[in-house]
């Protein structure tokens, strides 16, 4: 790195974010506060008996959305270099088919799951 | 203990004579010495596994034999299948061969975690003892090296047989993790400049993938063992129909691990098999690209292809024809890989070494096992080849026909690299031969035998079955292969006090590892290499492939390019330095396997204080070595010049690790799943979800805190950083407290135990889980709060505290999906 892009990457920095190229401490409590939200409104959702009907979907979609805030955000994985994100979410979707796949198969024995 | 990185000279002394005496050995995190280490030990469990086969063999060798009885029998072929495959197929595959050539052949001093590397070995090697141990009062575990429930549980296996099996693995298991994930970050990491993924050998490849594997299909065994664990010593009941669990649980969960096991297995022989043939063969390697792209689909199909195992199970019509599908599928790559090598031999200039013979033999033999294993996609066709001769004789065709093989190759190969002297041809050849006809005398004939309906696993069987000829000539042909690893043995120790020396590349080789001294130095390159082209090694002696008539093929030996191998002494040392660093010895790595062996003891024992000793030893060794250099230089946080990625091999390897444990916590929240709708009494219904909700929250505020915690030990801010710190690990002690409470309310008030619903020991082993892995958090913070208090985690080592951030959003984001599917969805009776 020259020396010119070094002095401007510092000023860059300075200026409010980190040298890691990560978000500075106000974008971590705006995703804080996002999450006790999310959180507020899983409760809300178990608690309000209309939205029973409807309450696997949102709650795997509140889930899904606090997961990414903190896997994108805290574990800076909207940051960093993406071969961290091919190292997690290859396993993540692996993971996903293991428990797809044991869950139909075990629910096509017992008789609750019919293709 | 707290020693430095070497500065080593550049002298001519090789890896095998830079550190004299025992203390060395037992120290050294050199990749070389530890390959030696695993070699040793692997070769001593061929040896115990091959007294087993014969014991198997000459039981079965006339009908109504009493050799052995039934009992001892089921020990013989439990500890030859678990002997074969976990210390010595897997540990010479990865252990000797991987370990000594994936620094050479991707031109790295060393792998990326070095003392890592060495506590592999002695957690290995404990571990292998620690099953073995039975021998001395013959209670061997005994319930084939599948291990199927419910015959593991304690009421039908009381024991220790089992023990000694589940405990043994399950710490074999964590010395094959924390191998695949070294060498994971290695390959990824440390590759020379210029060596991009299309540029690495086909070992390298083979790797690769066979340490993604690893890393994804472990956890699922893991689960699978701590649940038999569970059962055994806590009375839980995962795998007995008593309180609704039903026993193919536990086939499921081996058999997701079963698969990727063959390949495991298999790919690093196919790696070998791809080095081998083109070298003696004088042409490189045919279809290169569709060689490593078959082998990541091998990877990637292999965990579809599970159910394979278990159509006798009865998982109905759907199931039992995704996993023909899949199973028909993965010979497809299999055929390609198959089809390269044979055209990489066909039209070659053939040097007819011992090496290549057991190349070539490996691809016939395993070709004929892979026929046979193709067989088995068809349902009905398996049904009636299940459980009986038949598979024994695939699966032998695979492994010792495909793997056993191209091992034997490997070290023909290799053998002049690793200690400089040459094996005998003549008596390879002796043994070759030899091999080829014991081998195929041995196992040929059960495939008749087990279309005849003779079945596996059996200790004995009547005569007039028309089994009888075919057993004895199998059994005659066994003692001969026997006597072939005797002569092998006998050519390994002749070699080392009287084969000829070897030069630094005997077989004109192509990859990197020949640039090298034979042996090679302990820092292996005296300046990193620079990878030209594929075959690297090739191109610096030659130049460039000679293109003509359609095809690419090599010049004659000794005809060069005139850029010889003096191209090599031309690269740079990408670190700048002008004597190699290597890392110092280190103890810990033996103390720390000592402490999980001796906690194996204790845990199979139920002496409480030899656990607590045990896990003492544990702490005070993974702090000596996280604190072993504590001027180990500057970090480079977000992008790290001296990797071949530009990013940090810890933090590489933490995200591998957090891969891994997806598949874990998948493997123990499918099975929560699966059970909840068999669960008869106490149930969801007992949650408590208001305290549950403020543990939640608690614990994503701890996340906060730990960003904050790392954003100020980025900017240098000790005090805020301690302050930080400390207070996320206050919160994850709050967290343990508030599930402290739960677990006691749930135990005293609600009458939910681990042996008592179905519902409880899934409940209390996934989220108690989760429990110990916010506790393993913890200590780590509580550590770096220190070393932060005390100046030893400042801004230069901001990296270190975003790895322990790193682990703690994973045990947040685990908690997010726990607090989801376990708790806020109670009431679901499917999930």
């Amino acid at each position: 790195m020259s020396e010119n892009v070094a002095a401007a990457g510092h000023e860059h920095f300075a200026a409010g974010e980190h040298a890691s190229g990560h978000p500075g401490p106000g974008l971590y409590a705006i995703i804080a506060v996002a999450l006790v939200i999310l959180t507020l409104m899983e409760l809300a959702v178990y608690y309000v008996s209309f939205l029973q009907p409807l309450l696997v979907p949102i709650l795997i979609l509140l889930a899904i959305a606090k997961f990414l805030l903190v896997g994108g955000f805290y574990m800076h994985l909207y940051y960093d270099q993406k071969i961290f994100s091919i190292f997690f979410v290859f396993p993540l979707i692996l993971a996903c088919f293991i428990g797809a796949a044991l869950l139909m198969i075990f629910s096509a024995l017992e008789g609750r799951l019919s293709f | 203990m707290a020693a430095q990185p070497k500065q080593l000279p550049l002298e001519h002394s090789n890896y095998l004579t830079s550190e004299p005496g025992i203390y060395s050995w037992l120290t050294t995190v050199d990749h070389k010495r530890v390959a030696i280490l695993y070699g040793i030990a692997s070769l001593v469990f061929m040896l115990i596994g091959g007294i087993e086969a014969m014991a198997i063999r000459t039981q079965l060798a006339v009908p109504n034999n009493t050799f052995l009885s039934a009992n001892v029998y089921n020990q013989m072929f439990t500890m030859h299948g678990t002997t074969m495959i976990f210390m010595v197929v897997m540990p010479l595959e990865l252990g000797f061969f991987a370990n000594f050539l994936i620094p050479l052949q991707i031109g790295a001093r060393d792998v990326a975690f070095p003392r890592i590397n060495a506590l592999s070995f002695w957690v290995f090697l404990f571990g292998a003892l620690f099953m073995n141990f039975g021998w001395l009062s013959l209670a061997l575990p005994d319930a084939g090296w599948f291990g199927y429930a419910n015959l593991t549980e304690r009421y039908f296996s009381p024991g220790m047989n089992i023990d000694l099996w589940n405990i043994g693995l399950l710490i074999l298991g964590i010395s094959t993790l924390l191998s695949g994930l070294n060498f994971f970050v290695t390959i990824v990491n440390m590759r020379a400049p210029g060596m991009t993924f299309m540029r690495m050998p086909m070992f390298m490849w083979a790797m690769l993938v066979t340490t993604i594997l690893i890393l994804l299909a472990f956890p699922c065994l893991t689960v699978g063992l701590i649940f038999l664990f569970l059962d055994r010593f806590v009375g839980t009941h995962f795998y007995l129909v008593e309180l609704g669990a039903t026993p193919i649980l536990w086939q499921h969960l081996f058999w997701l691990f079963g698969h990727p096991e063959v390949y495991i297995m298999a790919l690093p022989a196919f790696g070998m098999m791809s080095e081998i043939l083109p070298v003696f063969s004088r042409k490189p390697l045919f279809g290169y690209a569709g060689m490593a792209y078959s082998m990541v689909l091998i990877g990637f199909l292999s965990y579809g292809v599970w159910g394979h195992h278990m159509f006798a199970t009865g998982m109905g019509p759907v199931a039992d024809s995704t996993f023909a599908i899949t199973t028909m599928l993965i010979a497809i790559p299999t055929g390609i890989k198959i089809f390269s090598w044979v055209a990489t031999v066909w039209g070659g200039s053939l040097r007819m070494k011992v090496a290549f013979y057991f190349g070539v033999a490996a691809v016939l033999e395993f070709t004929l096992g892979g026929l046979s294993g193709v067989m088995h996609a068809s349902v009905p066709i398996d049904l009636q080849q299940t459980d009986t001769y038949f598979v024994v004789a695939h699966f032998h065709y695979v492994l010792f026909g495909g793997m056993m093989f191209a091992i034997l190759g490997g070290f023909f190969y290799w053998w002049p690299k690793i200690t400089g002297r040459m094996l005998s041809e003549d008596l390879g050849k002796l043994q070759f031969w030899l091999t080829i006809i014991g081998f195929n005398g041995t196992f040929f004939p059960m495939h008749f035998l087990g279309v005849w309906g003779m079945p596996r696993r059996i200790y004995t069987y009547a005569p007039g079955m028309g089994w009888d000829f075919w057993n004895a000539f199998e059994t005659a042909s066994a003692y001969l292969l026997f006597i072939t690893f005797a002569i092998f043995g006998y050519n390994l120790i002749w070699s080392l006090f009287y084969g000829p020396k070897a030069e630094a590349d005997p077989w004109d080789g192509r990859t990197l590892e020949w640039a090298t001294p034979s042996p090679p130095p302990a820092y292996n390159f005296e300046h990193i290499p620079q990878a030209r082209g594929r075959d690297a090694f090739w191109v610096d002696k030659y130049g460039v492939m000679v293109e003509g008539h359609g095809h690419r093929s090599m010049p004659a030996h000794g005809e060069t390019s005139g850029a010889g191998v003096a191209a090599v002494a031309e690269h740079h040392d990408i670190a700048g330095h002008g004597t190699p660093h290597m890392p110092a010895p280190s103890l810990y790595p033996l103390l720390f396997a000592l402490g999980l062996v001796v906690g194996g003891i204790g845990a199979m024992m139920n002496w409480i204080r030899i656990d607590v000793l045990a896990a003492l030893l544990l702490f005070f060794s993974i702090i000596g070595m996280a604190f072993e250099y504590p001027d180990h230089g500057e970090e480079h946080p977000h992008q790290d010049p001296s990797t071949y990625t530009g990013v940090d091999h810890r933090k590489a390897g933490m995200w591998a690790f957090l891969g891994s444990e997806c598949v874990f916590f998948a493997c123990l929240i499918s099975v929560y799943m699966v059970y909840k709708p068999r669960n008869v009494g106490v149930g969801a219904e007992v949650l408590n979800i208001p305290l549950t909700s403020f543990s939640t929250f608690i614990l994503l505020m701890s996340s906060f805190l730990m960003v904050l915690a790392l954003a100020a030990t980025q900017r240098g801010d000790q005090k805020w950083s301690t302050i930080w710190l400390s207070g996320t690990a206050f919160f994850g002690l709050i967290f343990l407290g508030g599930q402290y409470y739960e677990f006691s309310t749930l135990f005293l008030h609600d009458h939910l135990s681990m042996q008592g619903s179905i519902f409880g020991q899934t409940f209390y082993t996934l989220v108690g889980t989760h429990g110990t892995h916010v506790a393993i958090g913890v200590i780590w913070l509580i550590v770096m709060a220190v070393a932060s208090a005390t100046g030893r985690a400042g801004k230069s080592r901001a990296l270190s505290v975003e790895i322990v951030g790193l682990y703690w959003h994973f045990v947040d984001v685990v908690w997010i999906l726990i607090f989801t599917l376990i708790y806020l969805m109670r009431s679901v009776h499917n999930a």
